[in-house]
């Protein structure tokens, strides 16, 4: 499919113009390119999507994939490995990318309204179009490493979108912590990749695409064993689960989030409510098959989730910034969301993903005009009775609000509950039932605080007295159509995008439109992992669903139709209420703990390597110790000259002093020996000193102490003493064996041989003596060693 | 200063008594002489009668007496050298050094160098000294310090190598043994002059003339026949040194001796 | 003992030579009179003179008689130009201490 690439390709292109070429562009060009490159990627995907991705559907046979490819060149090729850069356009990606582009569109669209006094203008609207381009990268990764470039890519949009307003502090620190946290996350991901390799490498060729992973050989090897008795795809599972915690908000990285609402509005909609944090939950639904061998992992995920619900629904009951509210319900829905992967409800959790997506970002586009109205204030407690002064924002914030809580029959109940049916029946193998009933029951917690912080938030912005001062009152206006437009056409879908998502009934037969998510995605997950229900359970299930939305509703209506709830002020105002408000309003002071077991070690540490390695290593050490050294060496050779005539005598003094010390250890007398076939030939040296050939020799040969005596004398020695005969005597000069060359047999010669030379010139005697081993060779000479 | 002049006088002495007292010792192995004339039968020319020189020494270079005169005159050398280099006065320092030389000379003789005695008696205690104390008058300050103690550490790094380096030396050259005994007359060279022929018997033979080693006519000889071109190249060093002296000393153009010109580069420039 | 007192070789005459050697470095490097300086470099040209005629001696050998000749000779040119130095020194700085005299460094 060779149009493929132009999906991101638009988006991409808008970016490069805006941010290289914006700035001297009028606000409408700007503003135009933007808008419509996001509308050009938006039309090819529905063109690709109507034509020859919805054929290849149509005409699929069982168990075959119905995707489009286009491999645009080999990336990397190093011995077996082999990445290809190629997208790939299959059910699950068609949905994430029509998501991506209409949501955006809408929400681009929106920001030509609420950016319009801002000064860097094409800034925004190019980084926001180079976010679409890499979130359009992420989905469409036909790899694990081409959708980490999309990763890393949408990682960095966050951070220059949230501190876009860089000059304030406190904006420019929250973008520095979505960045690093988010790269934790990305340092776990790159392990999970690696994992992956190492469990797929013997396969011969591997690419780590993601259509490799559902083939049965790979489904081998990554099922196979590895550390401590778990599977690879476990291991691996774990580490991309983490990356996704990072990603997508969920304990323990979910920190920055709440802090990321100090970018503008608009990003927090596209941004932090309908794609970037979903990345991770598509990623756990992309690698469905190898989650799916891992019920460990898919446990974990699901139990993390369920305690990001709960936590973060706590969490927002005390929150009075606008956005802030919003944001920890992104990361309460969030953590609905991967419940859903954790129990093997793929469906679920994307069909959640999607009408979450609608929701909140008409939430946070909701809550961006009540802003726009209030002059730029987000402090609900300062606002009140805004539904009669903005009436279209009141009128699509309602809808929001019942389809977050889960109301028929709009988009939230149909994918909450879902999820919350796939919780109860999870079956996992290996995982006790027990488990199933903890998460629904936590999810049931949390469906409940949803509504209720929800409509709380509700109530006070909209119903009740106006708490706003005069000069802010008289600045209250409706948005303009800009802003109001994308309202109106995410409300609509909110309302009416639960059509594709029905639950399975036994006793009514239903078209199959009304599961049309789940038969789209089939080919694209592994089959879901949720027991069928009977339709009893299914209807006690959903009983249960809605009357904890409406439980929550009915105890927001109650307390806070008029505006700040006195009781509420009463309950908080004793021990245990004030205990839990404060611990809801501080968030559990994760921050604080975070800051103290790590960023305070952290700085430590980096101080200490600073001041260690910095200053002490490399300052003092090795820069001043080489000036050190060298200025030594300056002043040693500075001594040498210094023009006084009797240094340089002193000088001379010690070099010929010098000369007669080394030449007194020169050549010392040796014996040289080698063997010559089976013969020793021993040489003698004389050393320096001594007159070379006139040198006076004696041999031992035999080690025994004696001098040895030539043969002439043994022989005359030896002859019987004739009577009258004075005793033989050997006569020193001219008896003994002095041949400066010995030739014997080998064995003959002792294994000590002792020679001494006498200096003909000072009349002295030197004795040397040499280790000759009397082991006879087998083959030609050798030499001494 | 008197002890030293007493020395003096010692050597002085004693190295007269033994250049005055040169009776050839009888001796075994003196030059053979062979009957004149008569050629040889391989066809050389017979070698002509050799007159022998005169043996002068009767002592053989033996006796306590000669050990004695050898030790004076290392005392009298090894005093005057010290003397050279303690005393604070230039002058006495002149004297001391003469008092050397003149001891050398007297070893020279005993080492049957006459030549070379009289020639460093003349050049070295006549002329090299007289023209130190015509200098000495010229650098007529006084001293303020005898010592050099600067770079003290490097100094008696170099005393100490001195040492080591004469212990070696004495140690090698002590060790030389030779089959003449030293202060014993050596025998007498033997110069040929190129052939003679006798008036009376027309016999042709070497001209020959002999010379006691170490005597002028050996010494010319070796010279003269030898090395005559380095002779005459010291001449000429000779030459170039008293012009190259006449041209560093002489007094400038302009002024005599400028009191104030050239200060001191300070010597204190850190090191 | 007495037999190194009593009995003279030519060894005797070539340690003296090596003290008078020693001795003359000794007066180069102690002493801060330039003029005595060259008195002690006079020193051990005459110690090396005596080795060169000793060993003649002991060699029979004339040709060391006339080195030493020439010798003395390169001595007494050295000296003449040497105090002429010495001279011109003087005429400058006013003194010749070799301490002082330390502007070969530059």
């Amino acid at each position: 499919m060779s149009t493929l690439y132009l999906i991101p390709a638009f988006p991409l292109g808008g970016a490069l113009f805006n941010l290289l070429l914006g700035r001297k562009m009028p606000r409408w060009m700007v503003h135009f390119v933007a808008v419509a490159s996001v509308a050009a990627s938006f039309g090819v995907v529905l063109w690709t999507f109507a034509n020859p991705l919805w054929h290849l559907f149509a005409g699929r046979q069982e168990g075959q994939p119905v995707e489009l490819v286009q491999n645009l060149y080999t990336w990397i090729q190093v011995g077996d490995l082999k990445i290809e850069m190629a997208f790939r356009l299959d059910t699950l990606s068609a949905v994430m990318c029509l998501i991506i582009t209409g949501v955006g569109t809408l929400i681009h669209i929106y920001s030509t309204g609420y950016m319009a006094e801002e000064p860097r203008y094409a800034a925004y609207f190019g980084y926001l179009n180079l976010f679409t381009g890499s979130m359009l990268i992420l989905v469409l990764g036909a790899n694990l490493p081409v959708m980490f470039i999309g990763w890393e890519g949408v990682g960095v949009c966050s951070y220059l979108l949230i501190g876009f307003w860089f000059t304030n502090e406190a904006y420019a620190t929250a973008g520095r912590k979505a960045f690093i946290v988010n790269r934790i996350g990305d340092f776990a991901f790159l392990i999970g990749m690696f994992l992956m390799y190492m469990a797929t490498k013997d396969l011969g060729s591997t690419s780590l695409d993601f259509a490799t992973f559902r083939d049965p050989a790979a489904q081998t090897a990554y099922t196979a064993s590895s550390w401590f008795g778990e599977r690879y795809a476990m291991w691996a599972c774990l580490f991309l689960f983490i990356g996704a915690c990072g990603k997508s908000a969920q304990i323990p990285l979910y920190v920055w989030l709440p802090d990321a609402m100090a970018g503008p509005t608009p990003v927090s909609a596209l941004i932090h409510a309908a794609t970037m944090v979903t990345a991770g939950v598509y990623m756990v639904a992309r690698m469905s098959w190898v989650f799916a061998a891992s019920s460990t992992t898919m446990a974990i995920v699901a139990g993390i989730g369920a305690l990001t619900a709960l936590t973060a629904a706590f969490m927002a009951f005390a929150q009075t910034d606008l956005k802030r509210v919003l944001a920890y319900s992104t990361v309460s829905q969030l953590g609905f969301m991967f419940v859903g992967v954790g129990t093997g409800n793929w469906t679920a959790a994307i069909f959640h993903l999607g009408t979450h997506a609608f929701f909140k970002a008409g939430l946070f586009l909701g809550a961006g005009s009540v802003m726009h109205a209030m002059s730029g204030s987000g402090d609900i407690m300062k606002m009140g009775g805004l539904r009669k002064r903005l009436p279209i924002t009141h009128a699509t914030f309602l809808i929001f609000c019942l389809a977050i809580s889960g109301i028929f029959p709009f988009a939230g109940f149909f994918s909450k509950d879902e999820i919350l049916a796939g919780a109860w029946g999870m079956s996992l193998p290996d995982v006790p039932r027990a488990y199933a009933y903890v998460l629904w029951g936590a999810l049931s917690l949390a469906a409940l605080g949803t509504a209720f912080y929800m409509w709380r938030l509700y109530f006070l912005v909209f119903h009740g007295e106006i708490r706003a001062d005069q000069e802010t009152q008289d600045h209250i206006h409706e948005s303009p159509w800009s802003m109001t437009f994308p309202l109106i056409v995410l409300a609509v879908l909110a309302t009416v995008a639960g059509v594709i998502g029905f639950p399975h009934l036994h006793a009514w037969h239903m078209p199959s439109l009304l599961h049309g998510l789940e038969i789209w995605l089939e080919p694209s997950v592994t089959g879901s992992m949720v027991s069928q229900a009977t339709d009893l359970r299914t209807g006690a299930l959903i009983g249960a669903a809605t009357l904890m939305g409406v439980a929550g509703i009915v105890a927001a209506y109650v307390l806070y139709r008029h505006g700040p709830s006195k009781q509420v002020e009463q309950f908080t105002s004793t021990e245990l209420g004030n205990r839990l408000y404060q611990a809801s309003k501080h968030k559990l002071w994760v921050d604080e703990i975070y800051d103290s077991a790590f960023i305070r070690p952290f700085r430590w540490l980096a101080r200490a390597l600073f001041e260690l390695v910095d200053r002490f290593l490399i300052d003092t050490v090795l820069v001043g110790g080489s000036a050190w050294v060298v200025s030594l060496f300056g002043r040693l050779m500075r001594w040498v000259q210094n023009g006084q005539v009797q240094r340089y005598m002193v000088g001379v003094i010690l070099g010929a002093a010098a000369v007669f010390f080394l030449s007194g250890r020169a050549a010392r007398p040796a014996i040289e020996w080698r063997k010559v076939g089976d013969r020793i030939e021993l040489r003698a040296y004389a050393g320096a000193g001594l007159q070379g050939n006139g040198a006076r020799l004696r041999w031992d040969l035999t080690g025994d102490g004696e001098w040895d005596l030539k043969p002439e004398a043994l022989d005359r020695l030896s002859k019987p003493r004739k009577p009258g005969e004075p005793p033989h005597q050997i006569e020193p000069e001219k008896d003994y064996l002095s041949d400066p060359v010995i030739v014997r047999h080998n064995g003959s010669v002792g294994p000590y041989v002792r020679l001494e030379i006498i200096d003909p010139l000072t009349h002295k005697a030197r004795v040397v003596q040499a280790y000759v081993p009397m082991v006879v060779s087998l083959s030609g000479t050798e030499t001494q060693p | 200063m008197r002890a030293f002049l007493i020395v003096l006088a010692l050597a002085l002495g004693f190295g007269g008594v033994a250049i005055a007292d040169e009776i050839p010792p009888a001796r075994a192995g003196a030059p053979t002489v062979a009957p004149p004339g008569a050629p040889g039968v391989d066809g050389t020319l017979a070698p002509a009668v050799v007159k022998a020189p005169k043996d002068r020494d009767r002592t053989e270079g033996k006796g306590t007496g000669m050990a004695l005169l050898f030790w004076a005159c290392a005392l009298g050398t090894v005093g005057g050298a010290i003397f050279v280099i303690t005393r604070r006065n230039m002058i006495a320092a002149v004297m001391g050094m003469v008092g050397t030389f003149i001891a050398v000379a007297a070893l020279y003789m005993m080492l049957y160098a006459h030549f070379l005695a009289v020639i460093q008696m003349l050049v070295y205690a006549g002329a090299i000294m007289v023209l130190f104390v015509f200098v000495i008058m010229v650098l007529n300050r006084p001293e303020d310090e005898p010592w050099a103690l600067t770079g003290l550490p490097g100094k008696a790094l170099a005393g100490l190598a001195m040492l080591y380096l004469t212990f070696r030396l004495g140690q090698t050259v002590w060790s030389v043994k030779a089959d003449a005994n030293a202060l014993a007359a050596p025998a007498a060279v033997t110069v040929t002059l190129g052939k003679k022929v006798d008036p009376v018997t027309r016999a042709i033979s070497q001209d020959t003339e002999s010379y006691h080693w170490g005597s002028t006519g050996a010494v010319g000889k070796s010279l003269f026949h030898d090395y005559l071109f380095p002779f005459e190249a010291i001449s000429i060093l000779l030459l170039a040194a008293v012009v190259g002296a006449i041209a560093v000393a002489r007094p400038w153009k302009d002024e005599d001796s400028p009191d104030d010109l050239n200060e001191d580069v300070p010597s204190e420039v850190v090191s | 003992m007495n037999d190194i007192l009593l009995h003279v070789g030519f060894g005797h005459f070539l340690v003296l030579a090596a003290v008078l050697f020693a001795i003359g470095v000794a007066g180069v490097l102690l002493r801060r009179n330039a003029l005595i300086v060259m008195m002690s470099i006079e020193l051990m040209l005459n110690a090396a003179n005596i080795t060169i005629v000793t060993f003649a001696r002991m060699h029979h050998d004339l040709n060391g008689l006339s080195f030493a000749l020439i010798v003395i000779a390169v001595a007494a040119a050295e000296i003449a130009v040497g105090l002429a130095i010495l001279i011109a020194v003087f005429r400058g700085r006013r003194h010749v201490d070799v301490d002082r005299l330390n502007t070969l460094k530059y």
